[in-house]
């Protein structure tokens, strides 16, 4: 497919928009979580987006009777029931003797178990524009309208204007916990802050890529971006980047290709730029690694052997 | 049999078969580990359907556990290159290979009509349609079967090496001293987890089927003291949210996996405050005890006795 005939069409701009800007949100946010080891928290906020995101559809539908897909709403839903999962995870594994990784899992399947059994209650019922609510799950970017553009767009700036103007906290709390307690900050303001970020990426991709593979749009670009980059600033803008164009790159092959959903295919490119970051980036990498350590000995070999010449 | 009892039978056992080997991802903190498994058998899934034409095939089953199989593997080796960071390693690789799954059901060349829906929640009733008949007379689900036969494996691979498993749970370090293959006997033990995961695919889907796995152990494990009685709890447990899960589905027309997770995490919070609750009150119980005894003790000594003793030991608080 031409570019020009791409850009051309309207559907197809706003998932190449979307879904570009829900790249970049998750991929820059996203790096936080990573520093502080706390990826897989984000699969347990996805995942428990899909009751907050269906609670959200009944209230608009029978109590304000407005339409159920507005975007807000949405993510006003998502994040709420994606927070309460989270501190769910947390309480368990703080007073019981469960292990954290346990207690995401149960908490993960709490809400998502709630979250199914919801959408079997609204396929079953008389609800107005039901239609396709099961996209939630997997996603379907070709449904975003300019408006929920707007709206995610809007929410996604204003969680990373939270990041810039608490970028130092945020920093100092993420390397030296310690050190960010004694030198008198919040540790809990700044958690929750954080957290309120990387939730608020989360959510806004639910629409468009689905509860399910959210995951990647987190994990994935700033796993990438560490690889190329040793600062701060670099990886949250370098995965910030990553996110954004395979993104945007998935976006354009799923419907060059046709008939493919886009989310999955752009968890396979994100999946694709992360492999070649690992393998071959210039400073960190397998080749890079492997490379260095066949040279150092190498350099050994011929020391040995010119000291034996020597003799 | 009739179809509900056949059904009913095929949840128990398909929860039995999960939680037993779950009472160990437990305590073996592999529980998102397993949650990558089950999202990534799909792609296995796929595939092995589109060679044998046959869902319930025991070389589907192995063949799509490899798949599971493929994310420990590779989560060991990321970890190994020391390139990433926290549990990054986990979330990495599974959601590509669930996400190659959804393009091969969608791109339909392997002619596998799996909705969405059954694949994230299953279908139990769906798996308990087609009936084994013997002789003309129904004994239950076809797949009551398969589920049997590995809830027999599981339990016979527990058993065989339960002082290995035991061992490796608990002091990896010590069984290394001794010389036990760790690594070896942890990879056998989650292709286990990911065969079982395989075919408990029909009936719970990729994404509850964790929560078959874990949940019955993690409540067993609040309670209990020893592997064995966990164990043993991880089976009532398991039990009864099978029985109970159905009928809330049931009644609720839904998915039982989702009844089940969910009746699940009301029994795993329930037992939690539950357990909590008695804690305090044995504690209350404790100090009320201790101050009864403190009152009771002081007007018996007199003056000479309680200068002559130090004041530290007199106070029962300071025990």
């Amino acid at each position: 497919m031409e570019l020009i005939e791409f850009f051309g069409n309207h559907t197809f701009r706003m998932v190449f928009l979307g879904t570009t800007l829900i790249g970049c949100v998750a991929g820059a946010l996203g790096s936080f979580a990573y520093l502080r080891k706390q990826s897989l928290i984000s699969d347990v906020v996805a995942h428990s987006a899909l009751p907050g995101a269906l609670m959200a559809f009944l209230i608009a539908v029978l109590v304000l009777d407005a339409s159920g897909r507005n975007m807000l709403g949405l993510i006003v839903g998502a994040v709420t029931t994606g927070t309460l999962a989270a501190l769910f995870a947390n309480s368990i594994s703080a007073r019981t003797k469960i292990p954290i990784d346990t207690a995401m899992a149960i908490s993960l399947t709490v809400f998502f178990g709630a979250g199914m059994i919801l959408l079997r209650i609204i396929a079953n019922g008389p609800f107005p524009g039901k239609g396709g609510i099961n996209d939630y799950l997997f996603g379907n970017a070709s449904v975003i309208t300019i408006a929920d553009l707007t709206t995610s767009a809007a929410v996604g700036a204003l969680a990373l204007i939270l990041m810039l103007v608490f970028w130092k906290e945020f920093t100092l709390r993420t390397f030296d916990p310690v050190l960010s307690t004694v030198l008198g900050f919040r540790a809990r303001v700044i958690d929750t802050l954080m957290f309120t970020t990387i939730v608020i990426a989360i959510v806004i991709g639910v629409k468009a890529v689905g509860v399910v593979l959210m995951i990647a749009f987190v994990v994935t670009p700033p796993a990438a971006a560490r690889q190329w980059t040793s600062t701060l600033p670099g990886m949250v803008a370098l995965s910030g980047v990553i996110g954004g164009v395979g993104s945007g790159v998935g976006a354009y092959l799923s419907i060059a290709i046709g008939s493919v959903p886009t989310g999955p295919v752009i968890v396979l490119t994100l999946f694709v730029i992360f492999l070649i970051s690992l393998l071959a980036s210039p400073r960190r990498s397998i080749i890079t690694t492997a490379l260095r350590h066949a040279r150092a000995r190498d350099a050994l070999r011929r020391e040995l052997l010119s000291d034996l010449s020597d003799r | 049999m009739s179809f509900i009892l056949g059904t009913t039978m095929l949840a128990i056992v398909t929860a039995l078969a999960c939680a037993l080997p779950g009472a160990f991802v437990v305590l073996r903190r592999n529980s998102m580990l397993v949650e990558g498994i089950a999202h990534a058998v799909l792609p296995g899934i796929v595939v092995g359907y589109a060679l044998t034409h046959d869902l319930n095939s025991p070389w589907l089953i192995v063949g799509a556990a490899l798949a599971g199989l493929i994310v420990v593997l590779c989560n060991e080796w990321l970890i190994r290159t020391g390139l990433l960071a926290g549990d990054a390693p986990q979330g990495l690789v599974f959601p590509a290979l669930f996400a190659a799954g959804v393009i091969l059901i969608t791109l339909d060349f392997t002619h596998v009509h799996l909705h969405t829906y059954v694949v994230l929640v299953g279908d139990l009733n769906l798996a308990a349609f087609r009936q084994l008949t013997v002789n003309g007379v129904s004994i239950g689900p076809r797949y009551l079967y398969i589920m049997l036969a590995v809830l027999m494996t599981n339990i016979a691979f527990i058993a065989l090496f339960y002082p290995q498993l035991k061992l490796t749970t608990f002091d990896s370090e010590f069984a290394n001293v001794l010389g036990l293959r760790a690594g070896l006997l942890n990879t056998a033990f989650m292709f286990l987890v990911s065969v079982t995961v395989v075919a408990a695919f029909h009936a719970a889907g990729a994404l509850l089927v964790i929560s078959l796995l874990v949940v019955p152990g993690a409540t067993a494990h609040l309670i209990s003291q020893r592997l064995s009685s966990m164990l043993a709890l991880t089976a009532v447990f398991a039990v009864i949210g099978a029985i109970a899960g159905f009928w809330i589905a049931y009644l609720l027309n839904a998915a039982t996996s989702a009844g089940m997770a969910l009746f699940y995490g009301a029994m795993f919070v329930a037992v939690a405050v539950i357990d909590r609750l008695a804690i305090r009150a044995r504690r209350h119980r404790r100090t009320q005890a201790a101050s009864r005894e403190r009152l009771a003790r002081l007007p018996r000594k007199t003056d000479s006795e309680r200068t002559l003793e130090p004041e530290t030991q007199a106070s029962p608080l300071h025990e």
